[in-house]
């Protein structure tokens, strides 16, 4: 049995909308909820996002009326999605331990996207970027024991672990070497275009979230360091979304938004453990079948072409939160290096690195550095949770002295 | 090899907020031991919850909040909202303890306690916490976390709900001259 968005029907558009009650859902309970389902929360709220925003750039370009109403109207199912996914989160979590949930996201989305792309160019996108959300989420953890008395371990339990990874510092490049090559719509395996509006559309939120929260933090260290992490995420965004190919029609890319949106309810629905949630997934899978049909219909009569040729013949293996420990391992231990020149990577700080490094710091540490030492100066060591034994890069290990 | 540390002590270089927050992320770790446990692990940890839960509010009522009631915006509903909460959880902590910790009703009801302490936790380090710190010089800051240790040394360790003000809290028990040993400390605390 091999399940067709193409032909399956979902819930019908005009029956799609929610009222209050069926909006004001019962949170999570941090204490009972599994950190992967809090991860998939956090993924569904960044592609409901992208997906309200994507309409409303393609609204602004849209001259027929009647279209335009269609878009309105899609949106706004949308939008209540996004309500009803956003608002699982716990209100007793706080901002900072909600960040650190959005970093387990980039790491173990990232990893997993990694290990299942077919493109050797796209992986190394992937690749390079997740050793920097994985040393974001380092950054963090250290933060949050400081401001808040609390272990980073609550959150991420130790599904994920927490240690250095490409030092954040050297993560602000030129933005110039921020630009990738992208793929070739017409020749690309469809998997990779999901991959690339997925991992995209996840460091968006991130940046979108921390470019918004950080200011909220009374600590001087908290508005530095979202503020630094910030402008990261803003080169990870145009990292990843320079792997898309600007060919493709607003059209093309609806259709390929929505049956994103589709294969990753249904990928979350066929591995979610809390029921409540898993029942939410399968309703908004059968909403967004029906967006995607209407999508689909858009894109014939503008382009005059059919789904099958831009989409995955079937859906694909579902994506899958789950460790990624030993991969991640293994790409500390032969990447940690790497930083980018034009649309490639190189292991040397060439010229435009260096100019842009120093324009950045002038001479000083930046808030990613002095969150560690702070926490050491506080506390005698730095936070981390290392399940698999000492760090893989040697010069990364904790002194014995600092670990007491 | 796992190494995840713990901080008994880094407290102890801290402000009064910073000690609060450590004994707030300690009385949650405590939910989820007794949660996580069973038979006698279960009763000990629950033990050892309903001591810091009872030292803890105790000395916030002494400490935390006239000092906020004074120095912040809205204090006096801030804090009264506070205190509201404070009495509905002690009355919940007080019932469980009557019961027995195998007993379904003892998770139920102990669910209850866990979701109004986090909430009340969390209204404090958004509401009151924040703008005690920034309401205060840091030296302040820092003698008024001895004073809520001074204070939690001698305070109830069950829950006596309905005294959640300073001076019925001191009335409850403590000798006079450990009474008056808090109220020095206090007072050292605010002084400019």
């Amino acid at each position: 049995m091999t399940f067709d968005p193409l032909t399956t029907q979902g819930i019908p558009l005009e029956r799609q909308l929610r009222n209050w009650r069926e909006l004001d859902v019962t949170p999570l309970d941090p204490d009972d909820t599994d950190p992967y389902t809090r991860c998939r929360v956090i993924v569904m709220n960044g592609i409901e996002v992208e997906a309200i925003m994507f309409s409303h750039h393609l609204a602004r370009t849209c001259p027929d009326p009647e279209v335009k109403r269609q878009l309105a109207y899609t949106r706004y199912l949308e939008a209540q999605q996004q309500r009803v996914v956003n608002w699982l989160l716990p209100p007793i979590a706080s901002t900072l331990e909600t960040t650190i949930a959005y970093e387990q996201v980039a790491v173990d989305l990232t990893a997993w996207v990694a290990r299942m792309e077919p493109d050797p160019y796209l992986k190394q996108a992937y690749e390079f970027g997740v050793l920097e959300d994985f040393d974001h989420l380092y950054r963090y953890a250290n933060l949050f024991e400081m401001v808040e008395r609390r272990k980073a371990e609550k959150v991420v339990d130790q599904l994920t672990e927490v240690m250095p990874g490409r030092p954040t510092k050297m993560h602000h490049r030129h933005p110039y070497d921020n630009v990738r090559d992208p793929y070739d719509r017409t020749t690309v395996d469809p998997l990779s275009k999901m991959h690339a509006l997925t991992v995209m559309s996840a460091e968006q939120q991130t940046m979108n979230f921390y470019m918004n929260v950080g200011p909220q933090y009374m600590e001087p260290i908290a508005r530095q360091l979202y503020q630094e992490i910030g402008l990261i995420e803003e080169e990870h965004v145009t990292h990843y979304e320079s792997l898309v190919d600007p060919g493709e029609t607003w059209w093309e890319r609806l259709v390929n938004h929505e049956y994103n949106e589709v294969y990753l309810y249904h990928s979350f629905m066929t591995q979610e453990s809390d029921p409540r949630v898993r029942a939410i997934w399968e309703l908004h899978l059968n909403m967004e079948l029906a967006q995607l049909h209407q999508a689909v219909e858009l894109f014939r009569r503008h382009d005059g072409r059919e789904p099958e040729e831009i989409l995955p013949r079937e859906l694909p293996v579902p994506v899958t939160f789950e460790p990624n420990k030993e991969y991640l391992r293994h790409l500390l231990a032969t990447q940690i290096d790497l930083t980018t020149l034009g649309a490639g990577y190189v292991r040397e700080a060439h010229e435009r690195f260096e100019k842009m490094q120093e324009a950045l710091h002038g001479g000083e540490q930046p808030p990613s550095e002095e969150v560690i030492d702070l926490h050491r100066e506080r506390f005698g060591d730095e936070y981390r949770i290392e399940t698999e034994g000492p760090h893989p890069v040697e010069r990364l290990r904790e002194t014995a002295e600092a670990r007491r | 090899m796992t190494t995840t540390r713990q901080h008994p002590e880094e407290t102890d270089r801290g402000d009064v907020v910073d000690l609060l927050l450590a004994q707030h992320g300690r009385i949650e770790e405590l939910f989820r031991a007794v949660r996580g446990s069973s038979g006698r692990a279960k009763q000990e940890a629950f033990e050892e919850l309903t001591h810091l839960l009872s030292i803890h509010e105790t000395a916030e009522e002494e400490i935390v909040h006239p000092a906020a009631r004074t120095s912040i915006d809205a204090g006096d509903e801030v804090v009264q909202a506070r205190l509201a909460e404070e009495h509905d959880a002690k009355e919940l902590l007080a019932g469980l303890m009557k019961l027995d910790v195998q007993t379904p009703e003892f998770d139920a009801e102990l669910d209850r306690l866990r979701i109004a302490v986090y909430e009340h936790a969390k209204r404090e380090e958004r509401y009151e916490f924040m703008q005690l710190r920034a309401a205060h010089p840091p030296e302040r800051l820092v003698r008024m976390a001895g004073a809520l240790r001074a204070a939690e040394k001698i305070a109830p360790t069950r829950p006596h709900p309905g005294v959640e003000s300073a001076t019925k809290n001191l009335l409850l028990g403590p000798p006079t001259a450990l009474v008056d040993r808090v109220r020095d400390a206090v007072r050292d605390a605010m002084r400019d």
